[in-house]
């Protein structure tokens, strides 16, 4: 059985810290430092407002990572979660009912995502160009179908989504948790999960071993589509209102996430844990920044440092732990 | 015989004077020469309008009315293009114009660092192309567009109101959701709010109390930031958020219901285009109103004062909309040809609770 991780080389003498709990261990140390600055941070109100909000981000971040590995990238994910509100916004309630206009929703993205992963294997244009495109494109159907106009989502079942709680804590958290769950089982003790890191890893060898890489990249960009329509849903529901200009710039929020949770832009290396953390870490850096007060141009120069520096010596781990190898 | 050779030669000269005297006279008056002295004037313009993007509601309010405006005239030919919200667009734009042979130009333009290339291009033509700037002012052209601080004040000055009237003057914070990267002119609408609020209230609201978040203009980002605020405000603590706009009013009044603050929050803030009227019409609605900038009627201001320029008359070197603060009690009096009107009066007419409660319901 292969690991989650299959292409990371073993430990080295130099830095035998897994990057994984050294993230956990930034982000532990990153939560004591906002909380001895930030007397509300700590507090059940503030951990549950970031726990409430993870989800838009987090879902989506399950898919990218996917593509990640197999050494793809998706710049659609948030033109799907715009336009999967606008769907369900659209036929809601004049025409279907909340549940089924959410699932028609979550259909559109599906298509995008199936779409998506049809260019890229059948007509061979990368995956970078083809979802620049889809980008543009869908971000664009939603704005025409919906004649950029927001439309109110105030159904009270469809708002549990993004806004309720079970026992106190946030559905929208408790879904995003399951899905990781299931595609850490997926990734990890699958055939399928271990061929997309066979695929990242090296193409070539992948399809030597019997491996139908086209197929499997449609699976992947096509769950890369439903779960952003799940994010837009999520999104939809908080706001309680579909919209065009919904979720713009999320797919940048979710590859800083994913990267800074150890998957390789080059395919073949990453953990759902990772992004998990990725995600938990960058939010509560948003979070802790403005409980601090801190101006926004240095949230945003707080946001890029963190992602250079983790992405930074993870690099150099990997350097010394190849140096140590030869 | 003398007589008659002067009398003809008399003749002569005087046909040859008043002849002179007429053709220069007649010179004096033709079209030709009021181009002389105005040379911009003519029969038929053709105007470059540079719509800011043409996916939001606000700007594509503006270009229907400048295009609505236009035709009303009857003597303009309005080019319109996109800017893009990208000052570099907005150059290749005027350039464009320029090669059009455009006779004025109306520029709708949000980076400042191009103002004053945009404007030497213009400027440097003979005749010089006259220009009008909408809401971000361009060096030597005549500005158009809000009047932020007053627009400000209007809205804050009603969340003062609602705050005597219901919280007896007790507001313990004010949430500022600003775009700070916007600078100067977006900033004076923010500050316009504070103070209209300040200015309502006998006990001020202390300044580590006003809590000022970046909202990036959208609903998604005024959610979060909101969201992450909160749990620094006590459960009880009178909330006043003022907007830089309707998205983020939206994006905030989520966030405040969301978190459970609804009886001891409002919202108001700038705009009053139909996504903030619907929300203004749900059952208790958090956002209490906007000022009203109406884009759709900037034409009918613009358009003359085009004229006025290009005619070479006297214009004030500012010409602001009339702004107006827009509840749901007073939609169909302010904008009577809104949607949220339509779906006021459909609904019965008022906008009571009942109303309010059917009008979401027909969405």
């Amino acid at each position: 059985m292969l690991p989650e991780t299959v292409s990371r080389p073993a430990q080295s003498s130099a830095l035998k810290i897994n990057p994984t709990v050294a993230l956990l261990a930034a982000f532990v140390v990153m939560c004591l430092l906002f909380g001895l600055l930030a007397p509300t941070f700590l507090s059940l109100d503030n951990v549950v407002t970031i726990a409430s909000t993870l989800a838009v981000v987090g879902i989506s971040a399950i898919g990218m990572t996917l593509v990640l590995i197999t050494g793809g990238v998706d710049l659609s994910v948030g033109s799907v979660a715009a336009l999967t509100g606008v769907v369900t916004s659209l036929l809601w309630p004049s025409a279907l009912p909340i549940g089924l206009a959410a699932v028609v929703g979550l259909f559109s993205g599906l298509v995008v995502g199936l779409f998506n992963g049809l260019v890229i294997t059948r007509l061979r244009i990368s995956p970078l160009i083809t979802t620049l495109a889809t980008y543009s494109a869908v971000r664009g159907i939603a704005f025409v179908i919906s004649g950029s106009q927001d439309n109110q989502l105030g159904d009270a079942n469809f708002q549990f989504l993004g806004r309720g709680n079970i026992l106190g804590i946030p559905f929208s958290l408790i879904l995003m948790l399951a899905l990781y769950l299931f595609f850490f089982i997926v990734l990890r003790y699958t055939r399928f999960g271990r061929n997309l890191f066979a695929i990242g890893g090296s193409p070539d060898a992948a399809r030597l071993g019997g491996i139908n890489i086209n197929g499997h990249l449609l699976v992947v960009y096509g769950l890369c589509g439903l779960l952003s329509a799940l994010s837009g849903l999520v999104s939809a529901s908080q706001l309680a209102a579909g919209r065009p200009q919904a979720a713009f710039g999320l797919e940048f929020a979710v590859i800083a996430a994913v990267v800074l949770g150890g998957t390789s832009l080059a395919g073949g290396k990453g953990t759902l844990l990772g992004t998990l953390i990725g995600v938990i870490l960058l939010r509560t850096l948003d979070n802790g920044l403005i409980q601090l007060n801190v101006s926004s141009f240095y949230q945003d120069v707080a946001r890029g440092v963190v992602l250079l520096v983790t992405v930074g010596i993870d690099q150099l781990r990997l350097k010394l732990e190849n140096s140590d190898k030869k | 015989m003398f007589k008659l050779r002067a009398f003809r030669t008399l003749m002569v000269v005087s046909l040859f004077v008043s002849g002179s005297l007429f053709s220069v006279t007649a010179r004096f008056a033709s079209p030709a020469n009021a181009q002389g002295a105005c040379p911009t004037a003519k029969d038929h313009y053709k105007i470059g309008f540079a719509n800011l993007t043409d996916s939001v509601d606000f700007t594509k309010a503006v270009e229907a009315g400048m295009k609505s405006a236009a035709a009303k005239v009857g003597n303009i030919e309005l080019v319109v293009a996109n800017n893009n919200l990208d000052g570099a667009t907005a150059l290749n734009n005027a350039e464009n114009f320029v090669a059009q042979g455009v006779d004025g130009v109306v520029e709708f333009q949000t980076d400042e660092k191009f103002g004053n290339v945009i404007m030497n291009l213009f400027q440097g033509q003979t005749p010089a192309i006259p220009v009008i700037a909408i809401d971000i002012p361009m060096p030597g052209a005549t500005f158009f567009g809000a009047n932020n601080y007053k627009a400000g004040r209007m809205a804050g000055e009603a969340g003062g109101d609602y705050a005597n009237k219901n919280w007896g003057g007790k507001v313990d914070y004010i949430l500022v959701l600003e775009l700070p990267q916007s600078g100067p002119i977006p900033a004076a609408r923010m500050q316009g709010q504070v103070e209209g609020i300040q200015a309502k209230l006998k006990t001020k609201v202390a300044d580590d109390h006003i809590i000022r978040l970046d909202s990036k203009n959208t609903q998604d980002v005024a959610f979060k930031a909101v969201s992450d605020a909160l749990p620094k405000i006590p459960a009880d603590a009178n909330i006043i958020a003022v907007e830089i706009n309707d998205d983020t009013a939206q994006g905030t009044a989520a966030a405040l219901e969301a978190g459970k603050r609804s009886a001891h929050a409002i919202v108001v803030g700038q705009g009053a285009v139909e996504s903030g009227l619907t929300e203004m019409l749900k059952p208790n609605s958090l956002y209490l109103g906007a000022t009203a900038y109406f884009p759709e009627r900037y034409g009918d201001k613009i358009i003359p004062a085009m004229l006025d320029l290009l005619n070479c008359k006297a214009v004030p070197p500012a010409i602001y909309v009339d702004h107006v603060f827009v509840t749901k009690e007073n939609i169909c009096q302010v904008i009577p040809d809104s949607k949220a009107c339509a779906t006021i009066k459909g609904a019965g007419g008022a906008a009571t609770p009942a109303a309010t409660a059917a009008a979401t319901a027909a969405k």
